[in-house]
């Protein structure tokens, strides 16, 4: 299987076609993976409620088969978790799972060649936190009863456990601050084609909504994962029709110039008063570090610039441990949205490391994560 | 700037020397500042001269350093482009200044707060036009906003 061909396919097990969101094929391909040995490890996600879900390492076709099927409350981030541990690993990524990932790849914590990275389109995750506080005001339900979630036409659709569905529009939600999580709204990372093989149901028509998946293959390591998947009977293929391609495209657009917009409504210039802007919103900090401990893009360690410079004591206006992350993160962020969810006194850390990072990553053409190329600075050559 | 501000400013800026931090590498900027004095150019004493091996070790985390300590302005200077005793070290200091002025800027600090400069060693007339013009611009704007309480 060559780079840039296109399937839909699904399993051919019924039992994950019919639980499994969009046919069941990345579980599949994943467990096949597993089954011939073609990795030592797959990341899945354990349900533990509608709500929440912790990401595990696991070696056990029947615990990967059994993952299929979770909601899109779910942030959490797999770059860390898989950095400094050697696996031959396969797991599904979010565009900024991807990224983060390859940044890891970058700092040699990541062995890339070892590692299949199935891509997942995605428009957006939600907070689990957020997402119960909305169900309450907005939707008044109570979380409890959630038994599913879907996005259809702009719409957030919750369905409680008596089969009742309640609706209401994206936009309002995220008018009034629920919804997607704010780095999600401005991400133009919509089909992740930096991954090794690109899923999501965005191009399929027909009959086979809901029930397929449609694939792109970036790479002959994804061309590969696929392949071996067919080979063990795992799954089916077609060839996706033209309007099913078109409509991907069309998709990827729209979601793409949305994020353009939003981009523009929440980094408004300030013009007069930055300095202020950014002691105010820093003046709660607490010092715990867990910015610094989630970001998939750092692999400095305990000691670090950051931490080793600050001192609580110092009398300073600014914090030296935030002005080294801005600095570090101006090359690096991915805008995962990972340092504004873990902040426990609320500070929009992703908001204010996007501050920095947007001008310079334009200036400069160079996006941390898209592909195998190094930061600017390590481009100096000797003869230059 | 209305009238009552600017004598604010005045008032608060009356005999008010600028403190200005100086990274200088060791064999052009440095030199620069050596023979500057050697020539008897006259230049304010604001300047406090850090000497570096290569501009390309100046560590943004100095720059912040600087001026969270209560420097009115930071300059980096070194080699011009093609002359680094050390091949490419200015050329590194390049892009890192590209990010370090992204982010001072970005952070609300005016921008003649922070410069870049190439000076030669043979150029002590630029080293000491360069210190009098920053020291001409920063007695303008004023103390710096980072400046910690209690420093002059």
């Amino acid at each position: 299987m060559q780079k840039g061909e296109m399937y839909v396919g699904w399993s051919t097990k019924e039992d994950v076609r019919k639980r499994g969101g969009s046919g069941g094929l990345v579980t599949s391909m994943l467990a096949a993976a597993l089954e011939k040995k073609l990795v030592d490890a797959v990341v899945v996600l354990k349900k533990i409620n509608e709500f929440e879900a912790v990401p595990i390492i696991t070696s056990d076709v029947n615990e990967v088969l059994n993952s299929a099927g979770s909601l899109h409350s779910v942030p959490s981030h797999f770059a860390k978790l898989i950095a400094n541990r050697n696996l031959k690993v396969a797991l599904p990524a979010k565009g900024c799972d991807v990224r983060g990932i390859i940044e890891q790849g970058k700092r040699n914590a990541i062995n890339l060649d070892n590692t299949f990275i199935v891509g997942l389109n995605c428009g957006g995750s939600m907070h689990p936190v957020v997402t119960r506080e909305m169900l309450e005001v907005m939707y008044k339900i109570k979380p409890e009863d959630v038994h599913g979630e879907e996005i259809e036409k702009g719409k957030l659709i919750f369905e409680t456990k008596d089969g009742k569905e309640h609706a209401i529009t994206i936009d309002e939600l995220e008018e009034k601050g629920y919804g997607r999580r704010e780095s999600c709204r401005y991400c133009t990372i919509k089909i992740p084609n930096n991954s090794d093989i690109a899923c999501g149901n965005w191009g399929v028509t027909g009959d086979l909504v809901g029930k397929a998946t449609f694939v792109e293959i970036n790479s002959e390591k994804g061309g590969r994962l696929l392949q071996n998947a067919i080979d063990a009977g795992y799954v089916q293929l077609q060839k996706p029709d033209e309007k099913g391609v078109a409509m991907r495209a069309k998709i990827k657009g729209v979601m793409e110039d949305l994020g353009k917009k939003w981009k523009a409504k929440v980094f408004v210039p300030i013009d007069n008063g930055r300095l202020e802007y950014f002691m105010k919103e820093l003046e709660h900090c607490i010092d715990c570090g867990a910015c610094k401990t989630v970001c998939p893009t750092c692999s400095c360690g305990e000691v670090s610039k950051c931490t080793q410079y600050h001192s609580r004591g110092d009398a300073y206006k600014m914090s030296m441990y935030h002005l080294v992350r801005f600095l570090h993160l101006s090359d690096a962020c991915i805008g995962c949205g990972q340092c504004s969810d873990v902040c426990p006194v609320d500070i929009p850390l992703t908001r204010l490391y996007r501050r920095f990072a947007n001008p310079v990553q334009e200036q400069l053409k160079y996006g941390p994560g898209m592909d195998m190329r190094k930061p600017p600075y390590f481009e100096v050559k000797l003869n230059e | 700037m209305s009238a009552e501000a600017v004598a604010a400013t005045a008032a608060k800026t009356n005999g008010w020397e600028p403190k200005i931090v100086a990274f200088c590498c060791n064999w052009c900027s440095y030199g620069g500042a050596d023979s500057a004095g050697m020539g008897r150019f006259q230049q304010p004493a604001s300047a406090r001269i850090i000497r570096v091996m290569c501009s390309g070790r100046i560590d943004p985390l100095h720059v912040f350093n600087a001026f969270l300590e209560g420097a009115d302005a930071v300059l980096v200077t070194g080699c011009h482009i093609g002359d680094c005793h050390y091949v490419n070290g200015n050329d590194k200091t390049k892009i890192k200044y590209k990010y370090l002025e992204n982010v001072v800027h970005e952070l609300g600090i005016e921008k003649e707060r922070l410069q870049l400069n190439w000076i030669s060693a043979s150029e002590g007339e630029k080293f000491a036009n360069f210190i009098r013009d920053v020291t001409e611009q920063i007695k303008k704007l004023g103390p710096s906003p980072l400046k910690p309480e209690g420093v002059a």
